[in-house]
């Protein structure tokens, strides 16, 4: 049986990789991948406590996540094309239009 | 009192969002402004509801959702707003080149999203109802779509706000990995057992008022907010700059006024939100001085207003902090209402030059952005000052001295970028011809509606406030 | 074993230290010939990758959102008989809500593979 700690720090790692990135990278695909891997982060942490307490509220909270970033990744990804079709590039530091 | 009376309001909204889908697809006409039209209707039918379950105490699914008259009061402050906000995109739509119908059905969307949030105690309940809001404003922030300054707003917005949801959530986590719930008095009752905070506890606290942070634009969290307000459609920025950020602030009021009694380290969570009120009204005013572009301005006006919000939260009085919502709702839609009017077919003027000399041109249009400018700065005849007094006095009484005079200090300084948009208005030449398309009679409902509002708050503001007292004896900590 | 792990420690670190160093302190030159893919010397013919039409894109949002929410059918069929008709009729409620999205994006013309 793993310690519920370990998957705490596993996701604790995950998610402060996912956000260290999303300032690092300048790839606007690879900052959103950074979010999605926050978001699972986050999942595995809400499984693993749920696990620990043996309560099944941390489970539906899981499906929950998972929906809405399947929402936020269909939103998202259409709004990453329609850049993509104006400007034709998807890196972060073309969207500069406006400053001040 | 459990009843499905409760789920009215949102299943009109729902109702009427895919009926507004259906219709936009199904009936292919240029003009989409009937689709307005049943919005709104069904936006009153909505706001009747709310009205109806005033003091009754509705709730359902095992009191996830809970009707007490704290939410319905922002609920109908949110209804008021979004009804403004459609009658000022009607013509703005087909002058601007975003004739969708698709606008409507989103702006519910979003609507329904605020008012699950308002109405529950249970903080995944609240994300759920945050996504909701924020996946219809990304999408609404876009939608003009050949507009390349549109798209980038969207995908600004975008961006940060799922980082900060993502933030919202792994602080959910944690916050129930320490009390194994998500319900906000369940997590408090857990904080009264523990002597001091655990860092789990600590964290898991911390990174959710990040991410509502992030959506009340406080600084240093509020870097999105010009780009996406400058970007957007303007109809929209006015939506933005009112709905997010109230159910952030009722969110906060839910979550943050049972923990200052009872934990033991809330003088840390104190103390940082103390300095994020001052850096968010000190900086929000001064980035403000240097802008050209009105609606840029007025974001970081939005941001500084974010902060004097802030300080009622801190001083904990929620009346002071509903009544300047009901202010703001009024004086900001009229400012972008009275900024809208000044457009014509796929024109907006929005920067500061185009304004010189418009207070002789359009004496209407001037007098009222003036009145709504006042009321933004403060001064006294209108709701803005009482709304101002309010809050500041509320936070003397708490004690909170050193806070509000750095608020005073920066209101002062807000005076000088809101009064130069008037001095340009009326003591400068125009430079170039400016002409606009008057045939727009909702928008001028909507200035005229704004000015009554902004006025009769800061003249007789009784009735307003015996309804405020109502509400915030009836919170619901549950 | 301890020292097992030492020896991957340091040499972990070391690895890791050269790529950072190497990072700092080489010198950056860069011109577009450099930067070009490399096809046996002569220069390439055209982009490396070719975008996928703009259709197959909008299928895979549509399969991913409308798939992914059959997700909360299957914790339903797990308590169906605990709740009841207060389960069907909110069950339904929901699908009906996915089949005005679906009727929205079939009346869009999102299905249309040719136009």
């Amino acid at each position: 049986m793993v310690p519920t700690s370990y998957f705490i720090i596993l996701s604790a790692i995950l998610f402060v990789l996912g956000a260290f990135a999303f300032f690092v990278k300048r790839d606007l695909i690879t900052q959103f991948l950074c979010i999605e891997v926050m978001l699972s982060a986050a999942n595995l942490a809400f499984i693993a406590f749920a696990k620990s307490a043996s309560s099944l509220d941390g489970q539906i909270i899981v499906i929950f996540i998972i929906t809405v970033a399947a929402a936020e990744a269909a939103v998202g990804l259409a709004i990453i094309l329609l850049v993509y079709r104006q400007k034709k590039t998807i890196k972060s530091e073309d969207m500069n239009l406006m400053k001040g | 009192m459990n009843s499905l009376n409760a789920m009215f309001p949102l299943l009109t909204l729902i109702v009427g969002a895919l009926l507004v889908l259906i219709l936009e697809v199904s009936i292919k006409r240029e003009n989409k402004t009937y689709l307005a039209f049943i919005s709104i209707i069904f936006l009153m039918i909505c706001g009747f509801f709310c009205v109806q379950s005033w003091g009754k105490d509705f709730s359902y699914f095992n009191n996830h959702l809970y009707l007490d008259n704290f939410a319905l009061f922002f609920s109908i402050v949110l209804i008021i707003t979004t009804i403004l906000v459609t009658l000022i995109s009607m013509k703005y739509l087909s002058l601007q080149n975003t004739n969708v119908g698709e606008y409507y059905a989103l702006l519910l969307l979003a609507l329904s999203g605020m008012l699950i949030m308002v109405s529950s105690s249970d903080l995944i309940v609240i994300f759920l109802g945050l996504e909701v809001l924020s996946m219809s404003s990304y999408t609404l922030a876009g939608l003009k779509r050949d507009d390349q300054k549109s798209s980038e707003a969207a995908l600004k917005y975008f961006l940060l706000g799922s980082f900060a949801s993502a933030f919202l959530v792994y602080g959910l986590a944690l916050l129930y990995g320490v009390s194994n719930s998500t319900s906000i008095a369940v997590i408090i009752d857990h904080f009264k057992t523990e002597s001091s905070l655990s860092f789990m506890a600590f964290a898991g606290l911390g990174l959710v008022i990040v991410g509502f942070g992030f959506k009340i634009a406080v600084v240093p969290f509020h870097m999105w907010t010009p780009d996406v307000y400058q970007g957007a459609p303007t109809p929209i920025t006015a939506f933005f700059s009112i709905g997010p950020k109230a159910v952030g602030f009722a969110v906060l009021v839910r979550l943050l006024y049972p923990f200052w009694h009872v934990a033991y380290d809330s003088e840390v969570i104190f103390s940082l939100l103390w300095i994020i009120s001052a850096l968010t009204m000190i900086i929000g005013n001064l980035i403000a001085l240097r802008q050209t572009n009105i609606k840029r301005m007025l974001a970081y006006s939005s941001i500084a207003h974010a902060g004097y919000l802030m300080v009622a939260i801190l001083s904990q009085d929620t009346s002071s902090l509903m009544f300047y919502f009901v202010v703001y709702l009024f004086m900001n839609i009229g400012a972008f209402a009275a900024v809208i009017a000044l457009g014509k077919k796929d024109k907006e003027y929005l920067e500061l030059d185009d304004y010189a000399g418009i207070g002789f041109k359009y004496p209407w249009i001037g007098a009222t952005f003036a009145v709504f400018l006042f009321s933004l700065a403060g001064f006294p005849p209108t709701g803005g000052f009482l709304a101002k007094f309010y809050v500041f006095s509320a936070a003397v009484r708490e004690g909170l001295v050193s806070l509000v005079i750095i608020g005073v200090l920066a209101s002062l300084v807000s005076v000088y970028y809101y009064l130069r948009i008037i001095v340009y208005m009326y003591m400068r030449e125009p430079t170039h011809e400016v002409d606009i398309n008057l045939e727009n009679p909702a928008l001028f409902l909507v200035l005229f509606l704004c000015l009554y509002g902004v006025l009769q708050l800061g003249i007789f503001p009784g009735n307003i406030l015996l309804i405020i007292k109502q509400a915030v004896s009836s919170i619901a900590f549950l | 074993m301890i020292e097992l792990f030492l020896v991957f420690l340091v040499f972990g670190f070391v690895g890791a230290l050269m790529v950072v160093v190497n990072k700092i302190l080489g010198p950056r030159k860069t011109n577009p010939t450099k930067e070009m893919p490399y096809e046996c010397g002569s220069p390439p013919l055209q982009e490396g990758i070719n975008p996928f039409p703009i259709k197959y894109y909008l299928v895979a949002f549509l399969f991913l959102l409308f798939d992914i929410e059959v997700v909360f059918l299957f914790p339903w069929a797990l308590v169906f008989k605990e709740v009841g008709m207060t389960g069907v009729i909110l069950m339904f409620a929901y699908i009906f809500i996915l089949l005005m999205g679906f009727i929205y994006a079939w009346k869009k013309g999102a299905f249309q593979w040719e136009k």
